[in-house]
């Protein structure tokens, strides 16, 4: 059952991918910038969960709470300290917003990776496996135990982030401030705020991503590149500011990577999605799923 | 813009000439082989910082590709070189050719799209260059990379080459920023729409400046190449790409000036920074953050800023001297 085998593969992988872009994805709905230094927020991860775990010997499921929180932090300071001039209507830079972001996060993303190799140095660190069983027998299928569990919780946590912003109030918020922040803030909602919630939120998904794919991926400076590059696919393919969007991105370009790695090329599978994303980008700028780009 | 456009660039070339002149004459003063080598690799990103400020600076393409121009350059030479043994004299220009009609097409393609979605397509570009490049093992000998035949035996051949292309790229940048081009590029800059409707072929001329901008990438490539006798898939980092930004950034975006002063200035310290064992990426990376957040325009920018103060400050008083007749 080879086919059956590729689906399964394809899926779990995906959703880890769905689970690290979905931040991304999220910024982009409120601010319209991307954020350089997404992958920088998933090595922040990757190191809590290993350390913590390995060092303090804090367990396991502690240790992914606090990646999300340290995840958290930096990304709420990121906000904080970067993005604020991003509002400010009357200067050079609201004119040249993009460029701002990108040579603000892209500095960003330079100054965590050489910070990490500063202090915790550059030798790669492996995550401990959630679980000891090294292989899960589903029917046919043989699967590894630590990618089974982890496929779950990263589902388990996209659910939860749908449910979080489509039905509780700072989610309402979220959704008011991505479709009109002039509109939103007039009736009442701080905007400031929910881009302090979004950009906190999102620094937590991808470094509990981070943490969940520590045993995968381990834990070095520049580890967040690859998961970067994967979740700028992933909100392109899927339309850049939509939840499902990243959601079915992710699991499309698992998919995609995990055929054609064994029908096309398994030296070629990470440059299928970069021929996509130019595919999407030149054809559908808005993504499969995703919001209408209003200047083309 | 702040008044008198054609003054600052004549101003910026006149700086650059001055400043290209002290760097002719300080292989005088720098005999070690290993500073001269810092020297040339300086040169090398000043050549492509300049290319890509002219498409971010004054285009306003916010491109994440210039590394991998520089690298398809680079590759362009280096693969004939190391199959077939056509001289580097040959191989240069089919690498610069190489990377001017990639960067056409690329040009050509992204034209519709700019911001985050423009940065993001380059990007791809760039990736899967690199990655075509190193998985091609038979051709390309992957991540080992092709050694090649040096152009030079002596250094500082080498130094007067990048120090020639430097002036030429420079001058030609001057006469092509302040032509009626130049003017097209950089009304497109700050409003394309705009531009369009004044009758500015916004497609011709953003295909233009990524042409030359590339081209200028490849050509540094394809002779850096042959200096370090070493065309590697490491040329196309995104770390490169990074290092450029933060020299563009920290000379000054959008002057002609601004690429060289990054590149020389972030070049040097970090081999000073380097002997006193700080991580010079990490001062730089700051650094970049801080310019971008705080001080936008740059080295340059800040310099030209006292400048304008301090004239407009010495006219009033003339004028108030004067009598203050308007």
């Amino acid at each position: 059952m080879l086919i059956f085998d590729i689906i399964v593969t394809g899926l779990m992988m995906g959703a880890f991918y769905s689970l690290m872009a979905v931040g991304l994805s999220l910024i982009f709905g409120i601010l319209k910038v991307v954020n350089f230094a997404h992958g920088e927020f998933f090595m922040v991860g990757a190191y809590t969960y290993t350390l913590l775990s390995l060092n303090l010997g804090i367990p396991l499921w502690l240790a992914l709470p606090c990646s999300f929180l340290l995840g958290a932090v930096v990304g709420w300071l990121t906000e904080r300290l970067l993005m604020r001039p991003l509002y400010d209507k009357y200067t050079t830079w609201s004119v040249m917003r993009d460029e701002y972001a990108i040579i603000v996060t892209f500095g960003l993303s330079l100054f965590l990776i050489n910070l990490a190799n500063q202090i915790i140095g550059p030798y790669p660190y492996r995550g401990p496996q959630l679980v000891d069983w090294s292989r899960i027998e589903i029917g046919p299928l043989m699967i590894s135990g630590h990618r089974f569990v982890a496929s779950l919780l990263a589902s388990a946590m996209l659910a939860a982030i749908y449910l979080f912003v489509r039905y509780s109030r700072w989610g309402k918020e979220i959704q008011a401030v991505a479709q009109n922040r002039l509109g939103a803030s007039i009736s009442g909602i701080n905007s400031t705020r929910v881009s302090s919630i979004v950009f906190s939120l999102c620094g937590g998904i991808v470094a509990f991503s981070g943490g969940l794919l520590a045993p995968l991926f381990h834990a070095y400076p520049a580890v967040g590149i690859f998961p970067a590059l994967k979740s700028y696919v992933v909100v392109v393919i899927g339309g850049m500011g939509s939840i499902v969007g990243s959601i079915a991105g992710g699991l499309l370009l698992g998919l995609l990577e995990s055929f054609g790695a064994v029908y096309i090329s398994y030296a070629y599978r990470d440059t299928f999605g970069f021929i996509i994303l130019m595919i999407v980008l030149l054809i559908r700028p808005h993504g499969l799923f995703g919001e209408k780009v209003r200047e083309v | 813009m702040r008044g008198g456009s054609r003054i600052r660039t004549v101003r910026e070339l006149r700086v650059s000439i001055l400043f290209l002149a002290i760097v002719a004459v300080l292989p005088y003063f720098v005999i070690v082989p290993y500073w001269r080598g810092v020297l040339i690799v300086a040169m090398y990103f000043a050549l492509v910082s300049a290319a890509w400020n002219l498409l971010a600076g004054y285009t306003g393409q916010f491109s994440l590709a210039p590394a991998a121009f520089a690298m398809i350059g680079g590759y362009g030479s280096g693969l004939l070189c190391y199959h077939f043994g056509i001289s580097p004299w040959i191989g240069i220009p089919c690498g610069t050719l190489a990377a001017t009609v990639i960067g056409l097409m690329l040009g050509r393609i992204v034209l519709r799209l700019r911001g985050p979605y423009l940065a993001l397509t380059t990007l791809a570009f760039a990736e899967i260059v690199r990655l075509v490049i190193s998985n091609e093992y038979e051709i390309t000998r992957g991540d080992l990379g092709l050694s090649v035949t040096p152009l030079f035996e002596h250094q500082l051949n080498y130094y007067y080459l990048f120090l020639f292309l430097l002036v030429v790229v420079q001058i030609g940048l001057y006469y092509l920023v302040r032509s009626r081009a130049g003017l097209y590029l950089q009304a497109i800059r700050d409003d394309d729409l705009a531009a369009s409707g004044r009758g500015v072929n916004v497609v011709l001329w953003k295909t233009v400046s990524f042409a030359v901008s590339s081209g200028i990438c490849g050509l540094a490539g394809a002779f850096y190449v042959h200096f370090i006798r070493l065309a590697s898939p490491e040329l196309g980092l995104i770390l490169q790409t990074g290092l450029v930004i933060a020299m563009v950034v920290i000379g000054g975006m959008g002057t002609l000036i601004g690429p060289l002063i990054g590149a020389f200035l972030v070049q040097l310290s970090s081999e000073a920074l380097r002997e006193v064992g700080l991580s010079h990426m990490l001062f730089f990376a700051l650094t970049v953050i801080l310019f971008g957040r705080f001080f936008r325009s740059g080295i340059w920018g800040g310099i030209d800023f006292l400048r304008d103060k301090w004239e407009t400050r010495s006219e009033s008083k003339e004028i108030m001297e004067a009598g203050g007749s308007e």
